[in-house]
């Protein structure tokens, strides 16, 4: 298995580069994760609504998953469920919900629906990266 | 030599952001060129005093400026066998999902909306005859609607220049059109007989509802132009004309993402399609 | 030839009677509710029918045209059972109302003024993205208006993403305030930029 240092950021990569797909309705949002996710080493995708999410999972493999909830057409927690009902590995990507709502019924709404772990919005970059990193198994 | 005017970086972000935002459509740094002489184009057509006020005239939509924008990328004229990948995708998965439930003499009814001057309906005629090997065992039945009634008379005569057959081969020129003079062809009177032209406003309920339902629509390059309140009554309407378990094909840059939640996405190798569930809960 | 052409039939549209409509939103039948929410507007106490029956609706496509007919019913009483469910706790339920309302002829340029000044800082987020759909001009200024007095944080984040799109040289002075007030949020103070980077750049095209 390839190992190597990034020499920018100190990680340790145990793995060819992860995937993560960004699904959020606000451009300067995915702007931010991006360029924090990017400096980080990750390869970023990324989709306006639970739709285009759905659309571009059928041809795009992706290691991790970082939904918001409030999105047009279709929202965080009902393209999880959908996701979560799909055959094979595309169903069980790991899920990070991001959300401004920071009530106890809102976690359990995102327990529900199949998402991994709930995150409040705002995010901090060095936050997102270790979420990012946690779940894609890159350890430092 | 003067320099091409340009955009300024974030002008051309905030003009993508915008497009992706509303059409799907990525514009990368590669189509950067082409946008920026496209804007000049419209700026220029339009009269506006700046970039900033042409994209205001864009965000508001004034007088279908978004199509008109967005034309010069979709490569909007129409001719045979365009988009062959969802002719493809037809025959080779879509038509035998849908007959899985038919009997032979069964009907099959496919929708083009809008069909222009009928390029598309005559395309999907002559691919089924020539590509599909069940066409004998079904009634099928093709309509061509469009909003605009001088267009569905030109599909009726069924004369065509060059340009709208250049994808078709000599073969199948020869097989299935009439040649009237060096420049223009009539598909013959067999083909003319078996499509059905008709008018139709996709946002009108009662006119898509006096066409019944189908197995397969092709509404290509339409939705997308439409504002907020017609797309989402235009998405329901072609729901509702589908059959359960029916498909619908939009045009290769348009997405349901930017349109409506009614309808599943399904992948299949030649194309991305849309479809009404038809109530069997199963595994995909 | 197996492609036929059959004549078009002529059936005259149904009318359908307005209590067995009413009726039919609680079929057991997911069709039936489709077809009932689609008419229901038309309806003499349609929408407070619709509105009752989107809170026990369970189907996704069902309850999309029951907003549409809420929407449709083109009535302020239509739109204001709309904006109810931009408060519901299920996100399903305030995604189709913020689609509602956006599709809803003329409600928005209505709406939005009111909902900016709402004290649920959720439902002045989710005004804040309705306001995307105004002209440039009017999105700008009631958005700069919010900015102006907003203590959350979140609120301002998304009235800036919208200013990124649609903000003037009018808007500077409120981003900066606002960059200000939360200094120590870095997203912000990152949004604020790019809004600010976006106004202040202009080409010289259309100019001679």
């Amino acid at each position: 298995m390839p190992s190597f240092i990034n020499v920018r950021t100190g990680w340790h990569v145990t793995d060819s580069q992860k995937t993560v797909m960004v699904v959020d309705d606000a451009s300067l949002v995915r702007l931010y994760y991006r360029t924090a996710l990017e400096g980080a080493g990750f390869r970023v995708e990324e989709a306006l609504n639970g739709i285009e999410a759905l659309e571009k999972l059928l041809s795009i493999p992706v290691d991790l998953l970082i939904v918001d909830v409030n999105m047009p057409q279709m929202d965080g927690f009902t393209f999880l469920d959908v996701l979560r009902q799909k055959t094979g590995p595309l169903a069980s990507v790991p899920a990070l919900v991001t959300s401004t709502e920071s009530a106890e019924a809102d976690f359990a709404a995102a327990r529900n629906a199949g998402a991994n772990y709930y995150l409040v919005k705002p995010i901090e970059p060095q936050t997102l990266v270790e979420f990012a990193s946690m779940f894609c198994g890159i350890v430092r | 030599m003067t320099e091409l005017p340009a955009l300024t970086e974030e002008e051309f972000r905030r003009l993508c952001e915008y497009l992706y935002r509303r059409t799907g459509m990525v514009f990368t740094e590669a189509k950067r060129y082409y946008v920026e002489r496209r804007v000049i184009e419209r700026i220029s057509a339009t009269g506006s005093g700046s970039f900033a006020s042409y994209f205001g005239r864009l965000r508001s939509d004034v007088q279908n400026e978004i199509e008109l924008f967005v034309n010069a990328f979709t490569v909007n004229e129409t001719y045979f066998y365009r988009e062959e990948h969802q002719l493809e995708c037809l025959t080779s998965d879509l038509l035998n999902q849908r007959v899985l439930d038919k009997r032979t003499g069964d009907a099959l009814r496919i929708w083009s909306a809008p069909c222009s001057t009928g390029e598309e309906p005559y395309s999907l005629a002559i691919w089924l005859l020539e590509n599909w090997p069940r066409v004998d065992e079904y009634e099928i039945e093709i309509i061509g609607s469009d909003i605009d009634t001088e267009v569905l008379e030109l599909a009726r005569a069924g004369i065509f220049g060059k340009r709208a057959l250049m994808r078709l081969s000599p073969y199948l020129i020869g097989k299935y059109f009439e040649s009237l003079s060096e420049e223009s062809w009539r598909i013959l009177q067999d083909l003319r007989d078996s499509v059905r032209f008709s008018p139709v406003n996709l946002v009108e309920s009662a006119e898509t509802r006096a066409h019944g339902q189908f197995d397969v629509i092709f509404c290509r390059n339409v939705l997308i132009y439409f504002d907020d309140a017609a797309r989402r009554v235009a998405a329901e309407n072609l729901y509702e004309a589908l059959l359960p378990g029916g498909f619908i094909c939009l045009g290769h840059t348009e997405s349901m993402s930017r349109i409506s939640p009614l309808f599943e996405v399904r992948r299949f190798p030649d194309a991305i399609v849309y479809q009404r569930p038809d109530g069997v809960a199963r595994d995909r | 030839m197996p492609l036929i052409r059959k004549p078009a039939e002529t059936r005259p549209p149904s009318k359908p009677d307005g209590s067995s409509v009413l009726k039919a939103l609680a079929s057991a039948h997911q069709e039936e509710r489709w077809a009932a929410a689609r008419a229901a507007a038309q309806v003499p106490g349609g929408v407070a029918a619709l509105a009752a029956a989107l809170r026990t609706e369970h189907d996704p496509r069902v309850r999309e045209a029951m907003f549409s007919g809420l929407a449709g019913a083109g009535t302020p009483e239509g739109i204001q059972e709309i904006i109810a469910f931009l408060r519901s706790d299920n996100a399903n339920l305030r995604t189709g109302a913020l689609d509602a309302l956006r599709a809803a002829a003329g409600a928005v340029h209505t709406v939005v003024p009111q909902l900016l000044h709402d004290a649920d800082p959720d439902i002045r987020i989710l005004s804040c993205e309705l306001a995307r759909s105004l002209p440039s001009v009017e999105a700008a200024s009631l958005l700069c208006e919010l900015i102006g007095r907003e203590q959350q944080l979140n609120v301002c984040a998304a009235a800036i993403d919208v200013l990124a799109e649609v903000g003037s040289s009018d808007a500077l002075p409120a981003l900066a305030a606002c960059a200000q007030r939360f200094r120590d949020a870095p997203f912000l103070a990152f949004a604020v930029r790019i809004a600010i980077d976006r106004i202040h750049s202009q080409s010289t095209l259309g100019r001679d």
